[in-house]
């Protein structure tokens, strides 16, 4: 029963990337992606693949723990490669299975997909797993608020996702516990017949959602009790500081940005 | 039927940084026909411990045996459904676990899962509701729309509604009120002496512990600290140290009139044979 998703969870170890700015790990996260997105074929996944891995080194989290945020996307990942090899019939054949003929550009753009999927998911669980929730909150509202000038809630938007985040980990300790308690009482989610399973399934959802409401109504509660009100002007505990390192590697990553749109426009 | 606990340990999601030993070595037996407490401080194991007995969670290390059931760490665990027929758990707060329409349906998901028919079901959803003392009329309300107390009643129904011959109970009067707690401990006395069934009560409360349970677990920091019967438990003050627990009241009381010189040559835990012994004492 040991399955911790892995998926945004804030991994507490003293690294150098923990120690940097959120702002500057969100606003490279997203040079990334967008790098990420230019196809400019494998030198391109290969400069960010070293990229990546260098800072999951750096921040000293263990590959198996990457691995294991990877596997829940086995699944997508096999139904992806049938779905190609099912449909792209051009380029040379490489190999048959079975009598089935695989063809190149079917196994090339399989790859491709696999790829960019792994240094995606690579790149965000480094960035959540290295960044605390509440510095994330901070970090979203700081990068939304130029947006302020034209009514767009930053503070209420930043507050909301940070609560998201906050409970993820929580409502999944939530649905091991009520999944165990269901199964003293003799439900079983591997077996049984289609009713069955639905009877399982409902004896999990309901009282899950009836502790999330729960929850949400007390969080709601403590927060108006401490004073919270999302229109009032707040001041911050904590303040975010870019430093030269910070800069650096902002600036890194969109010269490698830049660098992978020069690649796309000259090859 | 036997539990048996062999060099047990286990460790919360082992292999990461959250990984945590919460039990160590642990070497139990069980005795069956008894009500047994399992005492510790917050946060020593209990829950984790309790959850071994209906394979909730398997062995990091070691084996457990329950019965014609043993649950080795590292292996493929099959007839668990068997199993949880038998040993019937009752989780700390098990009000968070109803779901139902109605307060008979829930309590009779428990018997029909196991294999009851629904007119079978149905009688035992009554017999246990009635046991814990939820009245005819409000078998048809939602269970959703009962106070925390009457939660837990029919929580508790629907595990023995199951008729376990092994009831597990995780703090089950943790909140509730003085005489609602009397009563709950009373139903799991006559549930182990009228039945005969084993009972197993996890509990912060030692004035529980020595007026219903004939054997006493203390767990410190994943490890077995004791395991003796409930009298020279509290006979022996140097057990209870370190395990962050107070003796009850009138355990206290009797420690003092030694103190004080009364010649006490037992330890008698209920207010009538201590008031026996002392005027014995008086009049000599
Ligand atoms: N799902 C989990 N993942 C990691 N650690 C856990 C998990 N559940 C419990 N623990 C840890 O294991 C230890 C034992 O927990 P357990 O729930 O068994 O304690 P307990 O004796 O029942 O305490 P309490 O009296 O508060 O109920 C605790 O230190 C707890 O932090
Ligand atoms: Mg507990």
């Amino acid at each position: 029963m040991n399955t911790a998703v892995v998926l945004g969870r804030y991994i507490p170890l003293d690294s150098p990337v923990h120690r940097m700015d959120p702002r500057a790990k969100i606003a490279a996260m997203f040079a990334f992606l967008i790098s990420l997105f230019i196809d400019v074929g494998f030198i391109g996944y290969a400069i960010l693949g070293v990229i990546v891995f260098a800072g999951v080194l750096a921040a000293k989290l263990k590959p198996s723990y990457i691995w294991r945020a990877f596997k829940p996307m086995m699944i997508m990942m096999v139904f992806l490669m049938i779905l190609n090899f099912y449909a792209i019939r051009t380029g040379y054949v490489m190999f048959s299975i079975f009598g089935w003929n695989i063809y190149s550009d079917a196994v090339f753009q399989t790859l491709y997909i696999v790829l960019r999927l792994l240094l995606m998911i690579n790149a965000t669980t480094l960035v959540t797993a290295t960044t605390k929730p509440m510095d994330m909150t901070i970090a979203i509202e700081d990068l939304l608020s130029p947006l302020k000038a034209v009514g767009f809630p930053a503070h209420d938007v930043a507050m909301m996702i940070s609560i998201a985040l906050r409970f993820i980990p929580t409502l999944l300790e939530e649905s091991q516990r009520i999944m165990k308690a269901q199964a003293s009482r003799g439900v079983d989610l591997e077996e049984g017949k289609f009713m069955e399973k639905i009877m399982a399934i409902l004896s999990l959802i309901v009282p899950l959602f009836v502790s999330s409401y729960q929850k949400a109504d007390d969080l709601a509660n403590a927060m108006e009790a401490r004073g919270y009100d999302p229109d009032a002007k707040r001041v911050r505990y904590r303040r975010l500081k870019m430093r030269l390192s910070d800069w650096m590697l902002v600036i890194g990553m969109n010269l490698v940005l830049a660098g992978i749109i020069v690649l796309k426009v000259v090859l | 039927m036997a539990i048996t606990f062999r060099k047990v340990n286990f460790i919360y999601s082992e292999g990461t940084p959250f990984s945590y030993h919460a039990l160590k070595d642990i070497d139990l037996n069980i005795t069956l026909g008894k009500v047994t407490a399992i005492i510790g401080a917050t946060g020593s194991g209990k829950s984790t411990m309790v959850q071994h007995l209906n394979a909730l969670l398997v062995p990091t290390e070691g084996e457990v045996e329950v019965g014609d059931h043993t649950i080795k760490a590292k292996a493929k665990n099959k007839n668990l459904k068997d199993l949880r027929k038998h040993v019937g758990l009752v989780f700390q707060f098990p009000e968070y676990q109803l779901f139902e329409e109605t307060i008979l349906k829930d309590v009779a998901f428990g018997p029909k899962n196991f294999g009851c028919t629904e007119e079978e079901a149905n009688q035992r959803a009554k017999d246990a509701l009635k046991v814990v003392g939820i009245p005819d009329d409000y078998y048809d309300r939602s269970p959703l729309d009962l106070s925390g107390g009457q939660k837990r009643r029919v929580a508790i129904a629907g595990i023995l509604a199951m008729r376990p011959e092994v009831l597990v109970l995780d703090e089950p009067t943790a909140g509730l009120d003085p005489a609602g707690t009397k009563s709950m401990m009373q139903l799991f006395l006559d549930y182990n002496r009228k039945a005969g069934n084993t009972v197993i009560l996890v509990t912060h409360n030692m004035d529980q512990v020595l007026k219903y349970c004939d054997e006493v677990v203390a767990v410190k920091d994943g490890r077995i600290a004791a395991h003796t019967d409930v009298k020279s438990f509290f006979r022996d003050p140097s057990i209870m140290e370190g395990t962050n627990m107070n003796p009850p009241f009138i355990i206290r009381f009797e420690e003092l009139l030694k103190e004080k010189g009364f010649a006490l040559k037992d330890t008698y835990g209920d207010p009538d044979s201590l008031a026996k012994a002392i005027s014995k004492e008086m009049k000599r």
